[in-house]
């Protein structure tokens, strides 16, 4: 469950923007994270339900998550594809060893605040 | 930088910044990882194993995968060729750091306290003390023993040089397909207790497959640190990772 520690670390980052802006409350939160990224996107929204609650600044926003595609290039022919779910063959040669690139980031976008 | 459009003051002197760009002024754009900050301090980790002269290795397994016995095996097997030093990681408990100085290595134990992974700044930490360990100032390879667990700690980057991803034969050849991150992630898969494989259903071909399926580039090895088998790859392959560091 390391979705909450990275939960604590957006809190954490949207405490400094808030300050930093000199804002009171956070209304929606934007977040891509990558298919790759290892994070069970409903363990995260569970965890920022709990953990923003507890805060008046962030009590109420709404979670946005965006789910990009990762690359995949295929390993004897060299073409590449994006997908979100593993494909499980080339679609040129149909060789199945596809190296998988990006994918693995979860990047805070966008805060609305007010 | 701007908070409004992003770009970068520095490059633009001229640039006015009592305007909104027709942005809405309560939307702001961040852009920024959330692991920004244990990537930041991963990054300095490896600045300080490079000015040691260590190669990080950061090993990933389920509990009882057999890490701390590979570790003790590989110390036995190494000793006065290649000079080596350990970060274990757990929950709670000393027990593994305890079995690591018994080999007569330098090794600190960090416990988490609950939390299911070690991040960039507890081997930060980690790594200070270790240099007061006796001799924990002069390796040549540092193992992170990383908490028990194949899923969390597969996403925190520790500055490590290179990634072990661990699984035994009792534990079915099904985890590459199912915990993917971590197979993702590593350089090299070990499938450990392989003197078990007659009392197991564990089709090593099948689970090599599956792992390069996620991962081509992957390493692959199967040994067994109780019968020997296999081990000189893990050997040879430690040598070689230390490679000019190898003191004799």
């Amino acid at each position: 469950m390391h979705e909450m520690s990275l939960v604590q670390a957006l809190l954490a980052q949207l405490a400094s923007l808030a300050a930093e802006h000199d804002k009171k409350r956070v209304i929606t939160v934007t977040l891509d994270i990558g298919p790759l990224s290892g994070v069970v996107i409903d363990s995260f929204q569970f965890g920022f339900d709990i953990l923003s609650a507890e805060s008046s600044l962030t009590k109420g926003a709404k979670l946005i998550i965006i789910n990009p595609p990762a690359s995949y290039q295929c390993i004897r022919c060299a073409y590449k594809q994006a997908a979100v779910v593993r494909p499980d063959h080339c679609p040129k040669c149909n060789e199945t060893l596809l190296i998988p690139e990006g994918g693995d980031t979860i990047i805070l976008n966008q805060v609305e605040m007010e | 930088m701007c908070d409004s459009c992003g770009c970068d003051l520095t490059n633009n002197p001229n640039h006015n910044h009592d305007h909104d760009h027709g942005h809405d002024p309560r939307v702001i754009e961040v852009h920024q990882s959330l692991l920004a900050a244990n990537d930041a301090i991963a990054a300095q980790n490896k600045v300080h194993f490079e000015a040691m002269g260590v190669v990080a290795i950061n090993m990933i397994s389920s509990p009882g995968s057999g890490k701390t016995t590979l570790l003790e095996k590989t110390i036995e097997r190494l000793k006065g060729k290649i000079r080596i030093g350990v970060i274990e990681g757990d929950i709670e408990t000393d027990r593994d750091a305890q079995r690591i100085r018994a080999k007569g290595v330098p090794v600190i134990q960090l416990t988490t306290g609950g939390a299911c992974h070690l991040d960039a700044a507890q081997i930060h930490k980690g790594l200070h003390l270790l240099e007061k360990e006796p001799g924990g100032d002069k390796l040549d390879l540092l193992f992170i023993e990383n908490v028990g667990n194949l899923v969390c700690p597969a996403t925190f980057d520790l500055g490590e040089h290179q990634r072990v991803v661990l699984v035994s034969v009792p534990e079915g050849p099904d985890k590459p397909a199912k915990y993917p991150k971590a197979f993702i992630s590593s350089q090299i898969f070990i499938i450990t207790k392989t003197d078990l494989l007659p009392y197991f259903d564990f089709p090593v071909d099948e689970a090599k497959a599956d792992a390069l399926h996620l991962n081509p580039r992957l390493q692959v090895m199967a040994l067994s640190a109780t019968s020997g088998e296999g081990f000189e790859a893990w050997i040879d392959y430690l040598e070689k990772l230390s490679g000019d560091m190898i003191t004799s």
